[in-house]
């Protein structure tokens, strides 16, 4: 009953995942950079399910849960880092955290 | 054959001990000492298991074949035994010098016992994966319990600094790592290694998936362990967190890397496939591996050259050690992998050991770093300095230290599958490395000190450094001691 | 072009678009709401790819959880002076657009449901796909179920840990 091809899921998740790969590269705001990880992280659920869906197999599908999972848990953590380090500088961007660069 | 819940018990001892010092912790609030003697008999008794289990392995009549249990997601292969002992070998180093250390520089110790533990049973997990998502979870419990370590010290800049780096650009590996185990899935169907490993030597498998899938999980990992183009993080993380745990970090996370590649490279170019693709794919992907072997190594040593910091010259030094090891899996054959084996227990113990030194002489806010400051070291504390001098020279790869056979194996592995300018580009990589480490040497014992000498309150600390000298003492003077039990898993 | 077609091109558009606008919007605000559409799109996606309870679960985890806690580390660590939540044309004809946009989809709602032909009887071919996850989470999968609740427990402690204030 679906007549949409394998490969335009996959090519649309790829575009994707290179969209949130500019967006790391690009971008100095440490959420935003966040935002963009969580981009690729669904870019790589939607891979999962197309596989799963054309093969049938329910293992793709248990697999994105858990990266789900893993996003939520970076999410806390990286938001509580972003947010001890503006405690301590007032700043979110990262190339003014640059004690480190000499 | 033993049952599967003594195979089983270095993994639910680590479990349990973990939840335990994390169910605890806020019990014993006053008195940190009852988490830190539950957490380091936690860790020896899941080395102690894994050592039983590891015996019990090499008793039956093939110890180099793995075996599955739980629905195929854990596997009990010899190897996964042997890196349980050194991870916990790693975590019982940290667990005994970080209690002084912390104490005097940042007055806290909440929570620190828990997270070595589980940082330390995500990495067992990693280790006796079978299946992808297994192995996935595993990496992502180790790596999220080493951001939080980085920025453990989170009133200090530097250390919070390090965890963000480390977290952006981890989270952004981990990206990458996971859109490779997709695609993996998308060209065999399955997550697990040996029936990926089955499907790829029947040849029903998608070429292409395979192919992208393979270069997005080198990408990842190549990042978790600091390989040449991902690199960068390495010398701001380990120069920003605190300083045992940034020995804690390159050495137990890159072991954990470097397995994380042997289990995936030999899950799908382990068996003799008929598949002339994938034989070709074989060729081109070691090709690779090799030209970013040689290039981390080059780019390791020669940048830790010009570091006046103690803790970023070793930093860039761990890179080009991320480059030998990288080296057993370009060879790809039984000696290669072995010698990785070897060499991790090697750098595992200098390193870590090399640290805990750095933290004695280190005081006030990461004072008392650069290198200039080790000038007259020999003076003030002639131990420390011998110590030192031990792991410097392990480090540069001398005789009869264990680093010197770690290399030794490393580099022949790579000459006998014909790689011989990788070797030459290794061995010149090691004498560059000569000059920063025997300089440092130098300095500690010609030179006289321009500051005061400082008292090195060092605990149980010594027991650590005790117990990392005498491992790289005798893995140097016994190498077959630990080579002969590496062998018999390949 | 039939009915799959056009949704599953409405949907990519809306994650592209939106992707886009994570991106390249110099306004952070606009950046976090537009990965809600995202996060939308994808799940529409992934209900078109039969996946009904991975669909939920993303539009449960991601918008619910992640999305929120992204919002509040954006209003926290961004400066109040500096930032500009509200922009644009402001006062009474904001209230205006808002009103009219909600009085036409008032209309066009009760208007599809005073005229809309609904479809009654089974729909046989549709597989919900909750009960075999549920299962397999449960038997095959326990193990990594059980890792990722020691993960999600790093990350309690994590955040707790490095998010407190100084001691």
């Amino acid at each position: 009953m679906n007549e949409i091809p394998q490969g335009y899921y996959l090519l649309l998740a790829g575009v994707l995942f290179t969209i949130g790969t500019i967006g790391v590269l690009t971008r100095r705001n440490a959420i935003i950079i966040f935002m963009s990880i969580e981009l690729m992280l669904n870019s790589v659920n939607l891979t999962l399910v197309a596989f799963s869906s054309f093969f049938g197999d329910s293992s793709g599908q248990i697999f994105v849960f858990f990266v789900m999972a893993i996003a939520a848990a970076e999410a806390a953590v990286g938001l509580a880092i972003v947010l001890a380090l503006f405690r301590l500088k007032k700043t979110i961007y990262v190339d003014e955290a640059n004690i480190l660069k000499y | 054959m033993a049952n599967e819940t003594i195979l089983m018990l270095p993994l639910y001892l680590i479990g349990f001990f973990s939840l335990a010092a994390v169910g605890l912790d806020p019990l014993f609030s006053k008195n940190k000492k009852v988490i830190y003697y539950l957490s380091l008999i936690g860790l020896l008794e899941a080395a102690i298991s894994a050592g039983y289990a590891l015996y019990l392995h090499t008793l039956t009549p093939a110890p180099n074949i793995e075996i599955s249990y739980a629905k195929n997601m854990v596997s009990t292969g010899g190897m996964a035994y042997f890196f349980d002992i050194l991870f916990c070998l790693s975590g019982i180093l940290i667990l005994l010098s970080s209690p002084r250390y912390f104490t005097r520089e940042y007055k806290e110790l909440s929570e620190f016992y828990s997270l070595i533990l589980l940082s330390v049973s995500g990495m067992m997990i990693m280790a006796h994966s079978a299946n992808l998502l297994v192995l996935f979870i595993g990496i992502e419990i180790m790596s999220l319990s080493f951001y939080i370590l980085a920025g453990f010290i989170r009133i200090r800049i530097m250390s919070v600094e390090a965890a963000l780096k480390y977290f952006l650009l981890g989270a952004f590996s981990t990206g990458f790592l996971v859109y490779g185990i997709a695609m993996i899935y998308g060209a065999t169907g399955t997550l697990t290694l040996s029936v990926i490993q089955l499907s790829i030597q029947t040849n029903t498998i998608n070429s292409l998936y395979l192919t992208i899938g393979i270069g997005l999980i080198i990408i990842g990992l190549s990042f978790k362990a600091a390989i040449f183009p991902f690199h960068q993080w390495a010398p701001d993380v380990y120069h920003g967190s605190p300083t045992v745990i940034a020995g804690f970090l390159s050495a137990a996370g890159k072991a954990a890397a470097m397995m994380a590649f042997i289990i995936i490279a030999r899950a799908i170019f382990g068996g003799l496939s008929q598949n002339n693709f994938v034989k070709d794919l074989y060729v081109d992907v070691r090709l690779v591996l090799a030209v970013l072997s040689a290039a981390t190594m080059l780019i390791g040593n020669i940048t830790a050259l010009v570091q006046k910091n103690i803790k970023r010259m070793l930093a860039y030094s761990s890179v080009a050690h991320a480059g030998y090891l990288l080296m057993g899996v370009v060879a790809a054959n039984e000696r290669g992998w072995s010698g990785i084996l070897f060499y991790s227990t090697a750098y595992i113990l200098m390193q870590i050991g090399a640290f805990i030194v750095i933290s004695l002489s280190e005081r006030n806010d990461e004072q008392n770093l650069k290198i200039s400051e080790y000038r007259g070291f020999s003076k003030a504390h002639p131990y420390l300095a011998a110590i030192m001098s031990i792991f410097m020279f392990s480090l540069a790869g001398l005789p009869p230290f264990a680093g010197f056979f770690g290399k030794y194996y490393l580099f022949t592995a790579a000459v006998e599958t014909g790689y011989v300018w990788l070797t030459i580009v290794a061995v010149i990589s090691s004498l560059i490395s000569m000059y920063f480490y025997i300089g440092l040497i130098i300095k500690m014992y010609f030179e006289d000190p321009d500051t005061q000498p400082m008292v090195a309150e060092s605990g149980h600390a010594v027991l650590a450094l005790t117990l990392s000298t005498a491992g790289v003492m005798i893995f140097g003077i016994f190498p077959s001691l630990l080579m002969d039990i590496a062998k018999i898993f390949f | 072009m039939d009915l799959f077609e056009i949704i599953f091109y409405f949907f990519a558009a809306i994650v592209l678009v939106s992707a886009l606008v994570v991106v390249l919007s110099k306004n952070i605000m606009y950046s976090a709401f537009s990965l809600l559409f995202t996060f939308f799109g994808v799940a529409g996606l992934f209900v078109l790819l039969n996946a009904d309870f991975v669909g939920i679960t993303q539009i449960m985890v991601y918008v619910g959880g992640i999305l929120v806690l992204i919002i509040f580390g954006v209003m926290i660590t961004t400066k109040v002076t500096g930032v500009d939540i509200k922009e644009g044309i402001s006062g009474k004809l904001q209230y205006a657009g808002a009103g009219i946009i909600t009085l036409l989809t008032a209309i066009f709602l009760s208007l599809m449901f005073i005229n809309g032909k609904w479809i009654t009887g089974s729909s046989t071919d549709v597989h919900a796909t909750i009960h075999q996850i549920g299962t397999l989470l449960m038997t095959k999968y326990i193990l990594a179920f059980e890792a990722a609740a020691i993960l999600l427990l790093i990350a309690f402690i994590g955040a707790a840990l490095i998010g407190r204030r100084k001691a």
